[in-house]
């Protein structure tokens, strides 16, 4: 009903309102058939009618019926089922009356004013009806008037002749209105289908390119740590020949690495992205090892990007083997690295999602990341 | 069976089955490289070298899950357990419900070839002495276990699995839970009874647990 959303509204809906615009139209016309040129012959003959009182009351009638159609149509609505049937069986009353008044040799012509009207009267309230609807009481409209028309004594030919001209170019003219109407109404139908798909279509671009836009985001909000490091690799204030550079090189490869794996539709994220993180570091030359115990869980997102966070550290600080294993026990989600590291100082990120410990004996480090998500679901603690 | 041990025999022996003559002589060498050497009598693509001369009166029988063909040769191992051999699984596969249902035959040891020479080293010479031998992914196949008939594990032998999975050291171990490495080696055995105790009976099994009982690895009002 809110005519402000249009581009959200259903192709029939669409058609709806191109239908009520034709039915505003065909109420014009009946109207002014009836008060334009109605009333002249009603007026003209009005002493010829027999009774003479039955003619301006199928008048009325007539009139009634156009102006309560027009509370429904003027609005742009449907009119009601109800209202529309008994509305056509009034206007067949009306024009059996009008028609029976009518004198004799007027029938089709100029004193058979309701002919004319009740066609249009009938296209305007079934203008959204079926073709064949309408046609039928058009039809029925004719055929009963035709059938008057015989009652009322055998006509000469020059005003069968007559008859069948006013019949014809009449009914035919309406006909063709309602056909065009209706060509209108399925035009529109698919104008809105098609609009409708359009709408789509762009619907669904702009969240793509929504989607894009936070993915670039993100990307970018990552990147942000590791602008500075290119930059500083870039005009050489970093020394690359220094250990702690190289690391930070490697976590940050890493990283995009882990970044890119991570929208991956695979059906084991969490390995995948330690894969990921993996492959990074045995291009470095490390010997890296994976062992996993346990069925694929599902993780959600930034906890897997936690887990593998430690991970990421620990294979930057790995001087040749590293073991990297996954257990997913019943409580827990435990993602571990054992390296030879160089150095003994790890720095650790603290995370409010997952535990993280470290350990260090010799020249071996370990550093355990664990998530336990009944934990999660019970609060973080 | 009589094991090399209970014989008095020092010279350890073993059979190899694997499809692949490149494992075949890999763990060959790997065996008799070790100290002390294990001898590999015979060895062969199909298992019928385990059941015919000389491989029959081998200590221990080194097995590939995998033979030619997709599925595991489970009923191989377990005609093999039921005859009260030594069996060690050598595998491509890592997965834990292969790994324990093993166990559950019978075999002493469950090993992945990404495993190396000392765990198999290990496994066998263990083995050939009809002990059990736990390598870090069996470790963490017993500690991720959801099955319904799995045995009770205290926190302390869990955390044994958990640490010797991660790190394959069991001085690291050690050191992390603050124990000494024989303690190590007795919880990991201990677990290992307790695993023998369950699903149906092999010979090893049952003289797995005799052994653990006589050297007071784990007590008989424990079981």
């Amino acid at each position: 009903m809110d005519d402000g959303t249009v581009g959200v509204l259903s192709p029939h809906r669409q058609a709806d309102r191109v239908l009520a615009v034709m039915r505003v139209a065909v109420f014009v016309v009946s109207l002014s058939v009836q008060f334009g040129l109605c009333w002249i012959p009603l007026f003209y003959y009005r002493h010829e009618y027999r009774p003479a009182w039955l003619a301006p009351a199928a008048f009325a009638v007539f009139a009634l019926v156009t102006l309560v159609s027009g509370w429904w149509v003027l609005r742009r609505r449907r009119p009601p089922g109800v209202f529309v049937a008994s509305s056509i069986a009034v206007l067949f009353c009306a024009s059996t009356v009008a028609t029976a008044a009518v004198p004799a040799g007027g029938f089709f012509g100029a004193p058979h004013w309701s002919f004319g009207l009740v066609g249009w009267q009938l296209l305007m309230l079934l203008l959204d009806r079926p073709m064949i609807v309408i046609v039928s009481a058009l039809g029925g409209h004719i055929l009963l008037s035709v059938l008057q028309f015989g009652l009322a004594g055998l006509p000469g030919r020059i005003e069968l002749g007559a008859a069948a001209i006013t019949l014809i170019s009449v009914s035919s003219f309406q006909l063709a209105i309602a056909v065009m109407c209706r060509t209108h109404y399925r035009r529109a139908l698919l104008a809105g289908a098609m609009a409708a798909e359009r709408e789509r279509l762009a619907t669904e671009k702009a969240v793509a390119e929504q989607l894009n836009d936070e993915q670039r985001v993100r990307f970018a909000g990552q990147l942000g740590s590791m602008l500075p490091l290119l930059v500083g690799v870039a005009d050489r204030t970093l020394d690359t020949r220094t250990d702690d550079v190289r690391r930070r090189c490697a976590v940050a490869a890493a990283q995009l690495r882990r970044l890119f794996a991570e929208n991956d539709d695979v059906p084991d994220p969490l390995v995948h992205e330690l894969s990921a993180c993996i492959d990074v570091a045995e291009r470095r030359g490390l010997g890296v090892s994976l062992a996993v115990s346990g069925d694929a869980r599902p993780v959600p997102k930034i906890v897997r990007r936690e887990l593998t966070q430690p991970v990421m550290t620990a294979l930057a600080l790995a001087r040749s083997t590293a073991r990297v294993t996954v257990l997913r026990t019943e409580d827990a989600i435990r993602v571990a690295v054992v390296a030879d590291a160089a150095r003994q100082d790890v720095a650790l990120a603290p995370s409010a999602l997952i535990e993280v410990e470290c350990f260090t004996l010799e020249q071996r480090v370990w550093v355990e990341a664990r998530w336990c998500p009944r934990q999660m679901t019970a609060g973080p603690s | 069976m009589v094991s090399a041990a209970d014989d008095g025999r020092t010279e350890l022996t073993a059979v190899v089955v694997d499809d692949h003559p490149a494992i075949r002589a890999g763990v060959e060498y790997w065996l008799s490289t070790a100290s002390p050497p294990i001898t590999v009598v015979a060895a062969g693509e199909d298992v019928k070298v385990a059941w015919t001369e000389p491989g029959d009166s081998a200590d221990v029988v080194v097995l590939d899950l995998h033979l030619s063909g997709p599925t595991p040769a489970m009923g191989d191992l377990r005609r093999l357990a039921n005859a009260g051999r030594h069996i060690v699984i050598y595998s491509m596969r890592g997965d834990n419900d292969i790994a324990l249902q093993c166990l559950e035959l019978g075999a002493l040891s469950y090993l992945t070839k990404a495993e190396g020479e000392g765990h198999l080293v290990e496994a066998v010479s263990t083995a050939a002495h009809g002990r059990p031998y736990t390598p870090p992914t069996l470790a963490g196949a017993l500690v991720g276990d959801r099955s319904q008939f799995r045995p009770a594990l205290s926190a302390r032998e869990s955390e044994v699995l958990v640490e010797w999975f991660q790190s394959e050291s069991k001085e690291f171990v050690a050191r992390r839970l603050g124990i000494s490495t024989s303690t190590v080696n007795s919880h990991l055995e201990r677990i290992r009874v307790k695993y023998a105790r369950i699903g149906r009976e092999a010979p090893t099994k049952a003289s797995l647990v005799a052994r653990a009982i006589q050297d007071g690895i784990i007590g008989v009002d424990e079981l």
